[in-house]
């Protein structure tokens, strides 16, 4: 079989960079190609692998003082020690370099936040792909089951409820691997739309509001408790998706 | 166009410098970051990120771009202060040119499965990251660990996104080659 730029393609397609129409050919083609499908595999553990593994760096405390230091003397610049012999033709060529990004223009900045997004998205694309993908680990609309199937495989019990008297069926959950970490994923249904929601411990308090984005057509919705980071995805009509969350969340504020 | 205040003697105001304080300043372990992978060692990173906010503070005044595009900005002049630094280090011995298809297929002696075989998974992933061709380990920091878009990724190492796209593809296929390697798949 032969897949001219495939890889590519799917790497983009994992990257939620490919435009929806690609993206829909590629979810078609990879559904029925085993090959693909391993490929795919391969490729979600080596992000894994990056993100539990290779590390990013502190700036150490004396280059923040150096910077802070050029910050509160900008006089430094004309008075500023001759540097060693590369470093002066470095200087030049540098500030030549800064000078071409004068007419920088950019896209909305992808920041941590939204690598998350990418990361919860791609979880639930993956959950729900045909053939290679899996939906759930645990089986089971009843609340009881599944949060304490959790115990051993997590360092935290999720809340898990089930809102199917107001149309919101719990259907089971699964371990995913998110944020450098892993979660616990649930999903709830909504007529034939399944809703994954993704969350795990967090310090940052419980005063953001959801969040909303969009992408390839499906819904991110984001917030934080004051115990957990919540993503809540899917292909659920915005309104719909806004209500349950506010299911989620009331529940969150009534429990103990 | 020329930066705004591309001349050596201008100053940024005290508004401009808090400016400065709340949008660059919090991507300094980013750019040290980006810097650390660069260089490969802890004093030249520092000597570049140290270089490249010095640019960045004397350009700021011309930087017209949202605060969410500061990071991207600010890691593009760290970029280029590294290839800078690197083009000094290597100046004797440079022969060749990056070649897309030549290095991508090469199979050198410094191919992550000859010398990671042995080794502990998480050290051989970064290994074989130092490993590879810096346009390759350009494109994986920024979008692994910096979370870049592909078109941030594009302005910042000026190649056409389709370029980022197949190095980032290579690079990977690099990365997984020696992660296989090191857990005998």
């Amino acid at each position: 079989m032969s897949h001219p730029n495939f890889e590519s393609q799917l790497d983009a397609y994992l990257d939620g960079e490919l435009a929806a129409v690609d993206a829909r050919e590629l979810e078609a083609h990879v559904a029925q190609c085993r090959e693909c499908m391993e490929f795919r595999d391969r490729r979600l553990a080596l992000r894994a692998a990056i993100n539990a593994r290779v590390p990013t760096f502190q700036a150490s405390d004396v280059l923040r003082q150096r910077v802070r230091a050029a910050m509160r003397k900008p006089s430094m610049f004309g008075s500023r020690p001759r540097p060693p012999r590369p470093w002066r033709s470095l200087a030049i060529a540098a500030s030549l370099a800064v000078v071409a990004l004068g007419t920088w223009q950019l896209a909305a900045r992808r920041s941590a936040g939204e690598a998350l997004a990418g990361d919860v998205f791609t979880s639930h694309v993956r959950s729900l792909m045909p053939g290679g993908g899996h939906l759930t680990d645990v089986l089971s609309s009843d609340q009881h089951t599944v949060k304490p199937w959790f115990n051993g495989k997590l360092d935290y019990s999720p809340p898990v409820y089930d809102f199917a008297g107001r149309g919101y069926p719990l259907i089971g959950g699964r371990l995913d691997y998110v944020a450098g970490r892993p979660v616990a994923a649930l999903v709830y249904g909504r007529r034939q739309h399944v809703i994954n929601v993704v969350l795990w411990p967090s310090a940052r308090g419980g005063d953001l509001g959801p969040t909303t984005q969009t992408r390839q057509g499906y819904h991110l919705l984001h917030w934080n408790t004051p115990a957990y980071a919540y993503w809540v995805v899917s292909d659920l009509g915005l309104t719909e998706l806004r209500e349950f969350s506010r299911l989620l969340q009331q529940a969150d504020s009534a429990a103990p | 166009m020329a930066a705004k205040s591309s001349s050596e003697g201008e100053r940024l105001d005290s508004h401009e410098l808090e400016r400065f304080e709340t949008v660059v300043l919090p991507h300094l372990d980013a750019a040290y970051t980006l810097a650390r992978y660069l260089t490969r060692n802890d004093h030249d990173a520092e000597d570049v990120v140290q270089d490249a906010y010095l640019r960045a503070l004397k350009y700021f005044g011309g930087f017209r771009g949202e605060e969410s595009s500061a990071r991207a900005w600010v890691l593009a002049i760290v970029r280029n202060t590294a290839y800078t630094w690197r083009r000094r280090q290597h100046s004797d011995t440079l022969g060749t040119e990056f070649n897309e298809e030549l290095h991508s297929d090469t199979v050198a002696d410094e191919h992550p499965e000859a010398t990671l075989l042995k080794r502990d998974a998480g050290e051989s992933l970064t290994r074989a990251l130092d490993q590879l061709p810096i346009e390759f380990r350009e494109v994986i920091v920024l979008r692994e660990l910096e979370g870049l878009s592909y078109k941030e990724i594009s302005d910042v190492a000026g190649v056409p996104v389709g370029t980022v796209m197949s190095r980032l593809s290579r690079a990977r296929q690099r990365l997984q080659e020696a992660l296989c390697a090191a857990e005998e798949c």
